[in-house]
């Protein structure tokens, strides 16, 4: 199966946006302010360029006899992405065109290099090491943007470390969960009804956990940190199989969320605007209440793209895009985006079930699984679901570092989606 | 084999994500159907309000076309007539809410279609950027001359069309001027009779002595006297228990027969038939008249205090005949009775908006008149109706004449706790192409006839043209 035609969606809903944006926001072709999208010339040749780089791409993945379906999905993610980014931010289309093509070409490094990389998966400690040095980097020299401490600004650019840590993290549990899965399931001890193997053994997980509660607490991180902790959870189960690991897991989060509770008032306002909104709905609430009036005002089938108030919510196009896509196109659409992630996670799982090795199995499903709760955790963080969290939307939301990290968790995931073709 | 076993648990631990995943899509399905129409309506939800300051709200038109409210190229809103049209147009402020025709017109300004918000994109179709234009009922120089005769006073002027119920004119003193309004309001807002009050179809008063035509109408109704009937006036009336109801100036009318009495405004005679009738005709026919309840809808009229019928005493009952007592009805309601008698017994549905117009020029709506209530019979109403017209010509309302034109009419002189009395003049007028109806109000303004009628005449002579 080639599926060529199955980027025809994202090219048309590209295409579609952009020119009801351009012939709405310029009535008559009169005047340009900085406000409205800039004149074509500006980003067709970078649209342009992400179109070339999409073709090249899906041709590679269709020689390679790797799995035709990740790569258009992405796409559909990420045109939706372009076209929201131009109705809400019109200035930064430029960027997030140019993002783009870099996270495709790092994309395509990762296919290409793709058999030496698998080699990182031999050096567990080696990659965990790097990853707590990487998500320790901002505690040290970070910047506070947007709330949250976890950057890192190099000269031009802003990096967010933790966005490339979480690609290290799945390598490190999948490599070493993998090596140590018959240790770890060894039932040694008994406590309580938990069944545990020697402490040693467990002590690089509660590392993660510990690293997980840091960085909400030190750098104001809390959805990178559920992230990371939902992350070493789910795959400690893959590999094992031990309930009492999700047991004392569960256990681990509740003591640390009750103790930051009352040890730290920025996690009590998280936590209490999160009970109730109501309270305050035009000072620390603002935000997720303003993001609830947008499903409200969106309903079933929205207010018609270009005609809603996104605007009045902070943050709309990076943490909040999900919240604007809601407003103007309602359910309908926020359906549509959901089960994009379904498919490309079901894909991802597919793919992991067809792997040979149990780590590449792990890397796999971790990938896949990573992307979706990620996904998981921002909806439901502006949708009031679960207290609000400051982590982008794979694909679509604005941000270099963001797209970078994703693309290179697709590169992953095609890569790994090959072997399915030999068994 | 190993393997079987991790894929089983890869496999567990996706179908825990995607049953997540679930319980997030079906919250979401519940955000966006069940609490969506609450969320979108919640007083702090902005969208609303910014969606309606996009649209470019449509003008506000008088009878003749002219502009009484229109936006600014900025945006803002000029009303031409300013504080004389205050009572009609009303306002409309972001931060102060409307009234008036702003208000309770507000979706046919803004061109806001039936409620479409749900249908998506689809709805942008039947939404304009423009709003429509609303025409009025109003005679823009009948209600320049209305407000000019009040002069600074405080008081009300209503002008009905008798036939339509449509509303010529409708003014409310002291007033604001609606285009700095949002300067004011503090001020406005704090005053508790102030001029955000539209005495018109808010404002409660004694009716005094413009109540009579109707009271003389109950009577003949009611068979309790005849036209030919003649009462002797000597200027007091003792209504028993030690009280006594006394004519005004001290005046002594002799003998009269029931129109010698209304044209003399005779309170003996009227206190005489108010005890006649009693409680309970008196009741029957004030809610024959539609005292007993307001109006709602685009005239919000307040609903008349009436006595309290069957605790009355003799001396009530002959207050009430008079207009006094505890009675209060506001200056629409007068109105509407000078316009049933007008148009044989029939009193129409006050209205102001005439049509709706698209900015193409194409009339959307049309309003039809419609009868309100049935309040006498056709050969009573040509009878009240000359008593009344004699009431001009050689009573108390000479000063409403107008050569040429049949004026009808009645003054009232209404006592009240809040000082001088409150000046009364109801009536209507046969100009060449439609019977008008009118009733004016000064407060504190002195005697009916020399402070009330006068108005009448100049709205007459505005309109006459």
């Amino acid at each position: 199966m080639k599926n060529w035609g199955l980027l025809t969606a994202p090219l048309g809903l590209v295409i579609c946006g952009l020119s009801v944006l351009y012939l709405k926001m310029n009535p008559g072709g009169s005047k340009l302010t900085t406000d409205v999208l800039q004149g074509p010339l500006a980003y067709i040749p970078w649209l342009a360029g992400v179109i070339v780089l999409a073709l090249f791409i899906q041709a590679v993945i269709i020689r390679r006899h790797e799995d035709t379906f990740l790569f258009p999905i992405v796409m559909m993610l990420a045109s939706v992405g372009i076209v929201e980014i131009a109705r809400l931010k019109p200035s930064l289309l430029v960027r997030q065109l140019q993002w783009l093509c870099v996270a495709m070409l790092v994309m395509l490094l990762v296919l290409r290099f793709w058999s030496r990389i698998r080699r990182m998966l031999s050096y567990p400690y080696l990659l965990g090491i790097v990853c707590v040095f990487l998500l320790g980097l901002p505690l040290l020299f970070g910047t506070e943007i947007g709330g949250s401490k976890n950057w890192l600004v190099l000269g031009p650019v802003s990096v967010q470390p933790s966005e490339f840590g979480k690609i290290l993290l799945v390598f490190f549990l999948a490599s070493y969960l993998s090596d140590h899965r018959r240790v770890l399931t060894l039932p040694s001890r008994r406590i309580l009804f938990l069944r545990l193997p020697p402490i040693r053994f467990i002590a690089p997980l509660i590392c993660i956990w510990g690293m997980a509660v840091l960085m909400f607490v030190v750098e104001k991180d809390l959805g990178s940190a559920l992230l990371f902790f939902g992350m070493a959870v789910l795959m400690t189960y893959m590999a094992t199989g031990s309930k009492s690991y999700a047991f004392l897991a569960m256990a681990f989060i509740g003591v640390a969320a009750a103790a930051s509770y009352a040890a730290f008032g920025h996690v009590r306002v998280r936590f209490d605007i999160w009970l109730d909104p109501w309270q305050d709905p035009n000072g620390m609430a603002y935000q997720i209440v303003q993001s609830l009036f947008a499903f409200g005002t969106g309903g079933i089938w929205g207010t018609g793209f270009g005609y809603g108030h996104p605007g009045f919510i902070p943050e709309v196009h990076t943490d909040f895009i999900f919240a604007a896509i809601a407003e103007e196109m309602g359910l309908i659409a926020t359906m549509m985006l959901i089960a994009c992630y379904v498919l490309f996670f079901w894909r991802g799982i597919k793919a992991s079930l067809g792997c040979q090795k149990e780590k590449e199995a792990l890397l796999a499903a971790g990938c896949s699984s990573l992307l979706l709760l990620q996904a998981f955790i921002i909806i439901a963080g502006v949708t009031k679901f679960l207290p609000l969290t400051g982590i982008t939307l794979p694909f679509i939301s604005y941000g270099g570092s963001s797209l970078v990290s994703s693309f290179i968790l697709l590169g992953l995931l095609v890569s790994l989606s090959k072997e399915q073709e030999h068994g | 084999m190993a393997d079987w076993k991790i894929k089983r648990q890869i496999l567990q631990a996706a179908s825990i994500l995607l049953v997540l995943t679930g319980l997030l899509t079906a919250y979401i399905v519940y955000l966006s159907t069940w609490a969506a129409d609450g969320l979108a309506s919640n007083s702090l939800n902005m969208r609303r309000a910014a969606a309606r300051a996009d649209i470019w709200r449509g003008s506000i038109l008088d009878a003749q076309g002219r502009v009484l409210a229109q936006n600014r190229p900025d945006g803002s809103r000029s009303y031409p007539m300013g504080a004389a049209m205050a009572a009609v147009t009303g306002y409309n402020g972001e931060n102060i809410g409307s009234a008036g025709v702003e208000g309770h017109a507000n979706r046919e300004l803004l061109g806001l279609s039936d409620d479409l918000s749900h249908m998506g994109a689809v709805s942008q179709l039947f939404q304009s950027e423009r709003g429509n234009d609303v025409k009025l009922t109003i005679e823009a120089d009948a209600q320049q001359a209305a407000y000019d005769g009040l002069d600074g006073r405080k008081g009300a002027v209503v002008v009905l069309d008798a036939d339509t119920g449509a509303i010529l004119a409708m003014v409310s003193a002291p007033s604001y001027d609606p285009n700095n309004i949002e300067a004011n309001w503090k001020e406005l807002s704090q005053q508790a009779d102030g001029a955000l009050l539209n005495r018109a179809v808010q404002g409660m008063y004694p009716p005094g002595s413009t109540i009579k035509p109707m009271i003389a109408d109950a009577a003949l109704t009611e068979g309790i006297t005849d036209e030919k009937e003649i009462f002797a006036c000597n200027g007091v009336l003792d209504v028993g228990g030690g009280h006594s109801i006394r004519e005004s100036h001290g005046e002594v009318h002799g003998k009269v027969d029931l129109r010698k009495a209304l044209t003399e405004s005779c309170n003996v005679t009227f206190g005489t038939l108010g005890m006649r009738l009693g409680d309970d005709k008196l009741k029957k026919s004030f809610e024959r008249f539609g005292f007993d309840r307001g109006l709602g809808g685009e005239i919000l009229m307040a609903k008349p205090h009436l006595p309290d019928f069957g605790k009355l005493g003799s001396g009530d009952q002959a207050q009430t005949a008079i207009g006094q007592s505890t009675l209060l009805v506001t200056p629409m309601h007068m109105a509407l009775l000078a316009a049933a008698y007008a148009n044989g017994g029939e009193m129409m549905k006050p209205y102001l908006v005439q049509q709706v117009i698209t900015p193409g020029g194409m009339v959307i709506a049309d309003t039809r008149p419609e009868k309100w209530l049935s309040v006498t019979t056709p050969s009573m109403a040509a009878k009240i109706d000359s008593y009344m017209e004699d009431v001009v010509t050689k009573g108390t309302g000479r000063a409403a004449q107008v050569s040429g034109v049949r004026v009808t009419g009645k003054t009232g002189t209404a006592e009240n706790a809040a000082g001088e009395d409150h000046a009364w003049f109801i009536g209507s007028a046969e100009l060449r192409n439609r019977r008008i109806a009118f009733a004016i109000l000064v407060e504190n303004g002195g005697g009916g006839g020399t402070q009330a009628a006068p108005i009448a005449r100049k709205v007459i002579l505005s309109l006459q043209n």
